[in-house]
Order: structure tokens, then sequence, then C-alpha cells
């Protein structure tokens, strides 16, 4: 099974979230005998090869983070260029990522993914969806392993079938909503140990204003 | 008090922008009329610089800027825009994928989802206008969700057909 694989974050690659996904599940699809070709939309220059690689292929999985409950506006940019195949043998798959944790906060872009593919005259071949992945970008190297490594594991089952229509991938989002107990001990590690490490992320990236700045309240 | 009202178009023929203009005219004083389909607005980069290096700044120097400046200041934003896959075309979507500095880094749970903590005070509620196939549905949908990321609420998704009804909502 060869696969098409489109990079739809607007994020350059080399910082990209959603490309370090994408590298532990073609590990984990390789694994399982599948090949891929990868274009990544945040380098225009790629547009011209993803859409002939659109073309001639028939099974197409589209990465890409959520921005603002749906698709980013470079992505949909993409799309609006590409016209409907010809015939309707084509399956496009998709991986939604979010920074938000909860299950239902993907929900609403998810359901704009179920839609795309029959706009396109294509078949719909399923969305695995997780959210909790801010945290890629300011992880160390266990850190990111141990989100990682659930992808390569959900690549090796998709190889093997080509969709994403199996258990473990609908396991995959984790709660749709955390109990109440659990948010408050969110809560109170957003205001502690998540406020601390985002000021220390900030002041790494030279920061010198305060996270809650208020710069046009004038 | 009277609302402060923005009404941003990304329309290149401005049909509806004028034809809203007229529906409008000397009924309210608070409004903000915004051409941007004439403005040069880049996409969002995810770069993250507006929540942790520049708080609150975009870091893309384009006409963004006098979009979110006055953001800041307007209890309500309409947004006219085309369609694409039933859905808001790509010009919109940049818009509201770029109003990420008025949000902050810093998270709370509202509603029992988690949000992240506005920056300013004023309630931003979100209003569509749009021309084409539209999936009412969807967008309506879009649109509540969306408005609940900045603590506002939809003000409706309206056609180009149904553009009285909007300006009833405004």
């Amino acid at each position: 099974m060869h696969v098409v694989i489109i990079n739809g974050s607007p994020r350059t690659k080399k910082y990209s979230n959603t490309d370090k996904i994408i590298q532990a599940f073609g590990k984990g699809m390789i694994q399982s005998g599948a090949t891929y070709e990868l274009y990544s939309l945040s380098d225009r220059k790629e547009w011209e090869d993803a859409r002939e690689a659109f073309y001639t292929h028939t099974r197409i999985l589209i990465a890409l983070p959520l921005y603002v409950e749906c698709i980013p506006g470079l992505l949909l940019e993409f799309l609006e260029t590409l016209h409907k195949k010809e015939e309707n043998g084509t399956e496009i798959s998709f991986i939604l990522q979010s920074g938000f944790a909860e299950g239902c906060q993907l929900r609403c872009g998810e359901e704009f993914l179920k839609m795309l593919p029959g706009q396109l005259n294509c078949r719909y071949g399923g969305c695995l969806v997780k959210g909790d992945n801010f945290g890629i970008r300011i992880a160390d190297d266990n850190q990111l392993e141990q989100i990682l490594t659930p992808y390569e594991k959900m690549g090796e089952l998709y190889g093997a079938c080509g969709t994403f229509e199996f258990a473990e991938a609908k396991k995959f989002t984790g709660p749709e909503k955390f109990a109440f107990p659990i948010r408050i001990l969110l809560a109170f590690l957003f205001k502690t140990v998540a406020k601390k490490k985002f000021i220390e992320a900030a002041k790494a990236w030279g920061c010198t204003q305060p996270l809650d700045d208020r710069p046009y309240a004038e | 008090m009277e609302k402060n009202i923005l009404i941003i178009n990304t329309i290149p023929n401005g049909e509806i922008f004028t034809k809203l203009k007229e529906l409008l005219n000397g009924t309210q004083n608070n409004m903000d009329w915004v051409d941007a389909s004439v403005f040069n607005i880049s996409h969002c980069i995810g770069c993250n610089y507006c929540w942790l290096k520049n708080p609150g700044v975009c870091t893309i120097k384009d006409d963004y800027e006098i979009l979110l400046k006055k953001m800041v200041h307007s209890d309500a934003m309409w947004v006219i825009s085309e369609t694409s896959f039933g859905f808001l075309s790509h010009p919109a979507k940049n818009i509201f994928d770029r109003i990420m500095p008025l949000v902050t880094m810093y998270l709370h749970f509202q509603d029992g989802e988690m949000r992240h903590v506005m920056r300013y005070q004023n309630k931003l509620d979100i209003g569509i206008i749009y021309s084409g196939e539209g999936n009412q549905e969807y967008l309506e949908r879009w649109c509540k969700r969306t408005a609940i990321n900045f603590g506002s609420q939809s003000l409706g998704v309206f056609s180009e057909d149904s553009i009285k009804e909007a300006v009833s909502c405004m």
C-alpha cells in the first residue's frame, strides 16, 4: 500500500508538531510494509507536487492541526485549488490533532473532515482524532517519545488496513471531557505548574512582557 | 450602552457589503466598516509568538493588525465571506485563525471544557454572512463553537438571501 501524506500545518516543517506526528506515524506504517510520500503545505513550493500526487494516487492521508474549530486557512486555500477527481476510487483519511486535550474540542473540525472527501469525489477513510499535543513544541526527548510512540502504533495499524476503521483508532482520542475531579486537579495545575512552564518557555524565547499583557488596551 | 459593531468584508466584489451598508444607512452610528478584501492578510503560521514571545502582538506584519486593534474595542464582529466546501472560504478563515493574540497562553476551565484565558475584557460576539452554497447547519455549529472559544456568543449565520434577518440581529 502506498499513501500520499499531506501535512496541512501552516507551521514551518522544522517546528511542526504535525510533522513530528507524521514521522512517528510513518515509521509505524513502514513496519507494516506500507510506503508513503510526504508533502508539507507550509512550503508553497510543494503545492504543485502535492496536487499532482493527489490526482495520481488513490490513498491520501491529510494530517492537520485544529485551527479555530476547523481546518487551517492555509490548508483550506490549498484545497480550494483542487478539482474533483474524475473517478470515485480515492479514499481520504485524516489525522486531526490539537492543543486542547478533550476529544469534544475536535469534533466540530472532524465533522468538516467527514464532509470534505465527498466534495472532491472521494471517499472518507476515517479520522484519527487526538488533542493534548501543544507540549510537543516544548517537550524534552523523553516527553516527546511518550507523546509520539502511540502514533507509531497507530501508523502500523493504518498501514495494515489503509483506514482508521479499527477499534484502537476510536479509543485513541481519550476522554471526550474530563471528569469533575480531574478538572479540579487540572485547573490547579494550570494556575501553578503549567503557568510556570509557560513563563519559562516564554523567557527562553526572549519574551520580556507578562504573558497577559494588553498591548492594544488603550 | 450602544454596542460597537465591526463589519469585515472579505468578498472582492463587495456586493453584500454595499447592500448591508444601504440597509443600515443612518440607523446606527456605532458601526465600523472594513473592506478587508483589499487588505494584505496572510494565513496564521502557528508560530505561537503572540502567546509566548510578544504577548498579544502578531508577528506577521501585514494589514491584520488594523483588524486586531478594532476587535479589542468591539462588542460584535460580523464577517462577510464566500464559501468553500460549504464552509467559509480561506480569506475569512484566515481572519479567524489570526485572532489568537486576543487570547493568552494561560488556560482555565469554562463550562467543563479547557479554554484559553481571554486577554481583554470585551466580549466579541460573532456573526457570519455568506454568499454561495454554505452548509447552514455546519456553519451555525462552527460559529457557536468559535464564539465559545472567545467567551462570547454566536449572533447567527445568514446567507446572502437572508441579509435582512442578519440586520435584525445586529
